[in-house]
């Protein structure tokens, strides 16, 4: 059974991508357009992970990690940022913050699911479209 | 409200009438010493003179007057006494040996002038004749006081910069030049400084103020000199005016602050101009590569070829970006090098590794020649590589035949050990009236216009850049038709 992600993020082009990209890669995706919608539907539905865009309305990538990583609940769940902010520095200071992982946009669609697929069990990784 | 016998005319005497015991215990107190040291009778009778009016330093001074006139039956003497607020007077003291004379029943009776005002003109004048010449003549205003805190002598510009008129100052308390608020601990001060008097310097302290006549605050430096004038302690105090200064201070405080803004203002400019540019390229160049990837469904060779100028174009753009961004970030001095020891052989190795790729498939030799014996030198390891890649990728992407030969080296010019990268190729060559041009941003050479060979026209000037940053140097030989040599030299940092 591959994962349900958990995608958050405001700008629609983005997230567009990354839905079309996992989907067709076999796992299924929650959508979130807001930091706050991202942990309600996190609360809700326990995905098995969640990439988080950095900037947001309401509650920023960073404000949504930190209501994450204090529910019970979801603080085992992986969180990797997927971000514009790509200057010197701002890896570290993602991972600082306690992110599991850092991807800088635009990401490489050839390589995003392998890179991502790491923070994933190999049970809940999806099929590839080749498989089918 | 005193309980001293009414002796009518004695009681009006302004002189302060005490007697005391053979060890100075007060057995009686005048009206005329109520007046003057501000203690009442009641507080006065059974004290010690040295709990009342005799200051510390003085104490023995005190016994040598009782002792002196017990001796003698009288004796005139003069002190310095402190009152009950805490302000000094000088004094011109009577003493005269009461009671039968023997020892168990031996009293002083003393009768005290106070001859402050005085012993202040007198003090004046006598500074005045002696220093009046030499003090008009320093820029500084002086003050000179005396340790009742009153101004003996001013020279003109301490007038002037108080606002008096001539001769005005003399005689009045020195707190009438500080700004109220400062007055209380100023007598504190005052006092101590006389107990221990040192030299201090002119700015030495706390920011301090000046009062003018006219109630205006001005800021001021102060120095300190104490100085013996005929057995009396006087402090010479030099005033300066540093309002001019403050002001440029208070200017330049601002200004830097302005600059920190705008400093920070330009790097939230450029942090987020590169997350707003970096957006819309997430979208070309994620969703080219997804129909790229046939992710959608098969493309023809047209939708191929056409779909891979985009996200070419895209890639060339967000290279564009990141040499932009790299270039602002080293001109407003916003990279820090990082010096560490680095295996230079290890570093070019890496670097052939990466690019060799793209050598192979273009069927150009990438030779190396390195020393056998590992060169380590101290340096920033990342502009060092980002240079040597820079100039390796130019070099592949030119040569069409024949080979692109990376070179280290290592030796020691005049005491300075340096250290030599270069990257030799066998493309086309730089012509020479290019190569002056060469470093500049966006300049890009006639082969790279007649091959179509893409570049953001920034690589050679970051890299030079990056070379002048870690202080060395980075140059260019060639000639037209047979290849160039691009060569880098530091000096461990």
């Amino acid at each position: 059974m591959a994962a349900r992600i958990l995608i958050a993020e405001d700008h629609p082009a983005s997230m567009e991508l990354m839905r079309y990209l996992l989907e067709a890669n076999g796992y299924s995706t929650l959508t979130a357009g807001n930091g706050e919608v991202a942990v309600a539907v996190a609360r809700r539905d326990r995905p098995d992970l969640i990439v988080c865009d950095l900037q947001m309305p309401n509650l920023n990538g960073y404000e949504v990690l930190e209501a994450l990583k204090l529910d019970a609940n979801l603080q085992c769940v992986p969180v990797i940022a997927v971000t514009a902010f790509s200057m010197m520095g701002d890896r570290e200071k993602v991972l600082t913050a306690g992110f599991d992982g850092y991807f800088s946009k635009p990401i490489e669609p050839e390589t995003f699911i392998t890179q991502m697929e790491l923070f994933l069990p190999p049970a809940l990784r999806g099929r590839r479209p080749e498989g089918e | 409200m005193s309980e001293s016998p009414d002796h009518g005319w004695i009681a009006d005497t302004p002189d302060a009438l005490i007697l005391v015991d053979a060890v100075g215990v007060v057995l009686e107190w005048s009206p005329g010493a109520e007046r003057m040291f501000g203690y009442s009778r009641a507080e006065a009778v059974g004290s010690g003179l040295d709990q009342l009016v005799v200051i510390a330093e003085r104490a023995d001074e005190q016994r040598g007057f009782i002792a002196e006139t017990l001796a003698a039956g009288w004796g005139t003497f003069e002190s310095l006494r402190r009152r009950k607020d805490g302000t000094l007077i000088y004094v011109d003291i009577s003493g005269k040996r009461m009671g039968d004379g023997s020892a168990a029943d031996s009293q002083v009776l003393f009768s005290e002038k106070d001859v402050t005002q005085l012993k202040v003109r007198r003090d004046s004048k006598s500074l005045e004749a002696r220093f009046g010449d030499l003090l008009e003549s320093t820029p500084d205003g002086i003050v000179i006081a005396n340790s009742t805190g009153h101004i003996l002598v001013t020279n003109s510009q301490a007038e002037r910069l108080f606002g008096y008129a001539p001769g005005e100052l003399r005689a009045r308390p020195v707190e009438d030049l500080l700004p109220e608020r400062f007055r209380a601990s100023h007598k504190g001060h005052r006092s101590h400084y006389f107990s221990q008097p040192r030299t201090r310097a002119m700015g030495a302290g706390l920011e301090l103020f000046g009062l003018r006549k006219d109630g205006s605050e001005f800021p001021v430096e102060i120095s300190l000199s104490p100085l013996m004038s005929e057995e009396t302690p006087v402090v010479i105090s030099a005033v300066r005016d540093v309002s001019e200064r403050k002001c440029f201070e208070q200017a330049l405080q601002e200004k830097n602050l302005e600059l920190e803004n705008a400093n920070r203002a330009k790097d939230r400019f450029l942090a987020s101009m590169s997350h707003e540019l970096r957006t819309p390229l997430n979208a070309v160049i994620g969703f080219s590569g997804t129909l790229l990837m046939k992710l959608p469904g098969e493309l023809n060779a047209d939708q191929t070829h056409q779909l891979e100028i985009i996200r070419g174009s895209a890639r060339h753009l967000l290279a564009l970006i990141n040499d932009l961004l790299h270039l602002a970030k080293i001109e407003a001095g916003k990279v820090e090098l990082h010096p560490e020891l680095v295996d230079c052989n290890a570093l070019i190795e890496e670097v052939a590794a990466t690019l060799r790729p793209q050598a192979v498939a273009k069927d150009v030799a990438l030779e190396l020649d390195v020393p056998v014996e590992p060169v380590v030198f101290r340096t920033d390891r990342r502009a060092v590589s980002q240079i040597v890649i820079n100039l390796t990728n130019n070099a592949i992407k030119f040569t069409e035949r024949g080979s692109v030969r990376m070179g280290l080296s290592a030796g020691d010019f005049g005491g300075q050990r340096r250290l030599e990268f270069s990257v030799q190729d066998t493309g086309p060559g730089i012509r020479e009236d290019e190569l002056a041009t060469l470093f500049e941003p966006f300049v890009q050479g006639q082969a790279s216009r007649i091959k179509g060979v893409e570049g953001t026209g920034l690589g050679l000037h970051l890299s030079r850049t990056l070379a002048g940053l870690l202080g060395g140097t980075l140059t260019c030989r060639s000639t037209y038709g047979e290849g160039c040599v691009f060569t880098l030299v530091v000096t461990e940092i």
